[in-house]
């Protein structure tokens, strides 16, 4: 039975991404939300439901604990009198362990229709997770569920790991920096050989929602949304984001550009009030290149967030040990839907590029020495398949025959106990 | 969700997605008992390839799992298979009916195909009951069904009953507690007045029933468990009533486990709770510490 593909779970705080080893593509992306009976909060105030009287199954207990929708059903049935929906992960990290259980539960028994005992999962943690939720996840998985074995991956390692398909990448390296940008928050994490240098993670509290919520403001000013229903707002501001946006590489010529031909630059957005069924329409304008702006001019957006992404990225590797810090320039890699944008990596190349040379003079100017620097090699790789780049890495790095090997298994859990998970050993990079 | 659906999700939303917009692909998913499926679209876009590989498949070609599988998908059951796999569909989206209910019915029996695979030993079994039944006496052959590596299903008919038997084995110990818990509670849920019409079910840990004493090698264990289901002709006399007992049957082993491991799931939130509230009793019975403000020489207070 060790045919069958091992199983990646990358739960995130948005959304949880799942599916097969050996794919290109999640077999589900849907919301981590748990839609449970009785409002959000009650659960944890009286615990779960106690039957009232013991005797047999059927006659007496309820079903509540099975009474639970995840992930697209969970918001539909939001509204349903009666439920409540909850998100059991904050911030990347897991906080309510019974709601994730059960979702486990389900994702596994409905969606994926695997039985958990005939296989290896991959399951991600964000950086800086704590040891004792390693175990806690291990423990669920292994007496729960009794698989057959586990691998708890960092999701930094994964988008490296998901970066060798590029064709700019030849050495399978886990040496790098992630820029991982998803919905809520953007993390910049630098890697030195599959280890996290954790001291010098730093993030910056723009992402997709921020890009959404701009490009939305900048169409209201414009005077673009009075023909759009306020309810689909958020959703047309989004699909302007999605699909016309780009970066350039000058403002102002862009704004030039715009006003010498606005015929050519500027889009028309058209879509159907889902209520009424009128349609109405949207011109799309500087907002194409003003939303991605805000990672490199942050001043445009918000007034207490003013490093721009290139300058953070900088300080990120500098704060790094001395001896990585050529590796971690050379690979930089993007990963999360809002690194999706046009010309994105171009950019953050070429504004790195600058910080990183202007420091080279200055130091060649202050120390007075005629030896030249050969300077420093800068390269930001964007691919392919960056926008599920941490399942993509683990359904890559769970098809090598090393994965098996490196997994915890059920019987090594059984002797060690959950603290066998605080270790993980590093696989499947060429040096 | 308390039963499990008998169609394949997976199949389903990449079929459905794919009918809006073609495009090409290649993913290989499983199913319960180690089934695995294979889509691709190994010539265009619009033409997609389904395969499956199942344990017994050897079995169920005794069983007329052809005749089965031909009846449901007629010109799209694939002659020869992928290698590796045991059957093919091919499915021209071309050719699928226009959206609406019918397209509906067909995606949907197209995700049911591992369910079809396995009814063909139930339908046969229904069938030679029938036959039975005309006689007035005498035996089916057993048909084993090994669908998994250590277990089996056994489906008998006689001239008025079908028996369907289940071998089970729990590689765990609380499992094993937990099934055998749960298989008592289902033997005695019959009793209740409201499902009077349910198949009767008997539960066997360690000997096997009667119906297989005969057969060799049988795993003779504690871990070894067998549940019978007596299915009388009202359970397969209509065909609609027919066809929604082979699903349930089916899914019997997957069924069982997944309430088991709920069940854990349940307790472990119990023991959440506890421990909770037991941290609230002795964060409670702390003593206070008095602290006692001590000064230096120079009459300041001493922080340490």
């Amino acid at each position: 039975m060790s045919l069958l593909a091992p199983i990646i779970c990358d739960n995130g705080t948005g959304f949880s991404k799942v599916g097969y080893a050996g794919n290109s593509d999640p077999s589900f992306v849907f919301p981590t939300a748990i839609a449970t009976r009785g409002p959000a909060s009650q659960a944890t105030r009286s615990g779960p439901a106690v039957p009232s009287k013991p005797g047999h199954l059927a006659s007496k207990r309820g079903v509540e604990d099975l009474d639970f929708f995840i992930g697209d059903e969970a918001l539909a049935n939001a509204k349903t009198p009666g439920y409540g929906i909850n998100y059991p992960i904050r911030h990347g990290q897991i906080e309510n362990w019974d709601y994730m259980e059960r979702y486990w539960e389900q994702t596994i028994f409905k969606y994926l229709r695997a039985e958990p005992e005939d296989h290896y999962f991959l399951l991600t943690e964000p950086p800086l997770n704590p040891p004792e939720n390693r175990e806690q996840t291990a423990e669920i998985f292994f007496e729960s569920f009794n698989i057959k074995g586990l691998y708890i991956a960092v999701q930094a390692v994964l988008a490296l790991a998901a970066s060798w398909t590029s064709s700019r990448v030849n050495d399978r390296t886990l040496t790098g920096t992630v820029i991982d940008s998803g919905d809520g928050v953007t993390h910049v994490i630098p890697c030195a050989e599959g280890y996290v240098i954790g001291s010098a993670i730093k993030h910056i509290p723009i992402a997709g929602r921020d890009i959404t919520q701009f490009v939305l403001n900048l169409m209201r000013e414009r005077g673009e949304m009075v023909n759009v229903p306020p309810e689909e707002h958020l959703k047309v501001a989004g699909k302007v984001k999605e699909n016309y946006s780009y970066v350039c590489q000058d403002i102002v010529k862009e704004f030039r550009k715009y006003d010498a031909e606005p015929y050519k630059y500027f889009e028309r957005y058209e879509d159907e009030y889902s209520v009424t069924g009128k349609n109405y329409s949207v011109d799309v304008g500087y907002e194409r290149f003003l939303a991605p702006e805000i990672f490199f001019n942050p001043e445009i957006y918000s007034s207490d967030f003013l490093t721009p992404l290139p300058e953070i990225v900088d300080g990120v590797i500098q704060q790094s040990p001395i001896d990585v810090r050529r590796g971690l320039y050379k690979n930089i890699v993007l990963s999360g839907g809002s690194t999706m944008f046009q010309h994105f990596g171009q950019r953050l190349k070429r504004d790195l590029k600058q910080i990183v040379d202007r420091r080279l003079v200055d130091n060649a100017l202050a120390s007075g020495t005629q030896v030249k620097s050969s300077g420093v090699e800068v390269e930001v790789i964007s691919h392919k398949r960056q926008r599920y780049a941490v399942w993509f890495g683990g359904s890559l790095l769970a098809s090598l025959p090393e994965f098996y090997s490196s997994c915890h298994t059920k019987a090594q859990y059984d002797e060690v106990g959950p603290s066998i998970c605080r270790r993980y050993q590093i696989f499947g990079s060429a040096t | 969700m308390i039963l499990l659906e008998s169609n394949n999700y997976i199949i389903q939303t990449t079929l459905a997605e794919k009918l809006v917009k073609p495009s090409s692909l290649d993913v290989q998913f499983v199913d319960f008992d180690g089934v695995r499926f294979h889509l691709s679209t190994p010539e265009r876009k619009t033409c997609l390839l389904l395969s499956m590989s199942i344990k017994c498949w050897d079995e169920l070609v005794k069983y007329g799992v052809d005749n089965v599988l031909r009846r449901e998908y007629g010109d799209r059951l694939q002659a020869a298979a992928e290698p590796e796999y045991n059957v093919s569909l091919e499915l021209d989206l071309e050719k699928f009916p226009p959206a609406g209910e019918e397209r509906e019915a067909l995606v949907r029996s197209i995700s049911l195909l591992k369910r079809n695979a396995l009814a063909a030993p139930f339908e046969l079994a229904f069938e030679t009951q029938k036959q039975l039944a005309a006689g007035g006496s005498g035996q089916g052959d057993l048909l084993a069904l090994h669908y998994r590596d250590e277990e089996a299903i056994y489906v008998q008919a006689s001239s008025d009953r079908v028996t369907v038997i289940f071998s089970t084995v729990f590689r765990e110990e609380t499992d094993r507690i937990f099934g055998k818990v749960f298989l008592q509670e289902f033997v005695d849920a019959r009793r209740l007045s409201t499902i009077q019409s349910a198949p009767q079910v008997l539960y066997t840990t360690r000997d096997p029933p009667l119906e297989l004493r005969h057969l060799p090698n049988l795993a003779q264990s504690e871990d070894v468990g067998y549940v019978t289901f007596i299915l009388f002709p009202r359970h397969f006399a209509n065909p609609s009533v027919a066809e929604s007992t082979i699903s349930h049957i089916q899914n019997f082993r997957d069924y069982l486990h997944y309430h088991i491991k709920c069940s854990k799931a349940y307790m472990h939130s119990r023991m959440r709770h506890r421990v909770s509230e037991f941290q609230k009793v002795l964060n409670r019975a702390k003593t206070e510490v008095a602290v006692v403000d001590r000064k230096t020489v120079s009459g300041r207070s001493l922080v340490r």
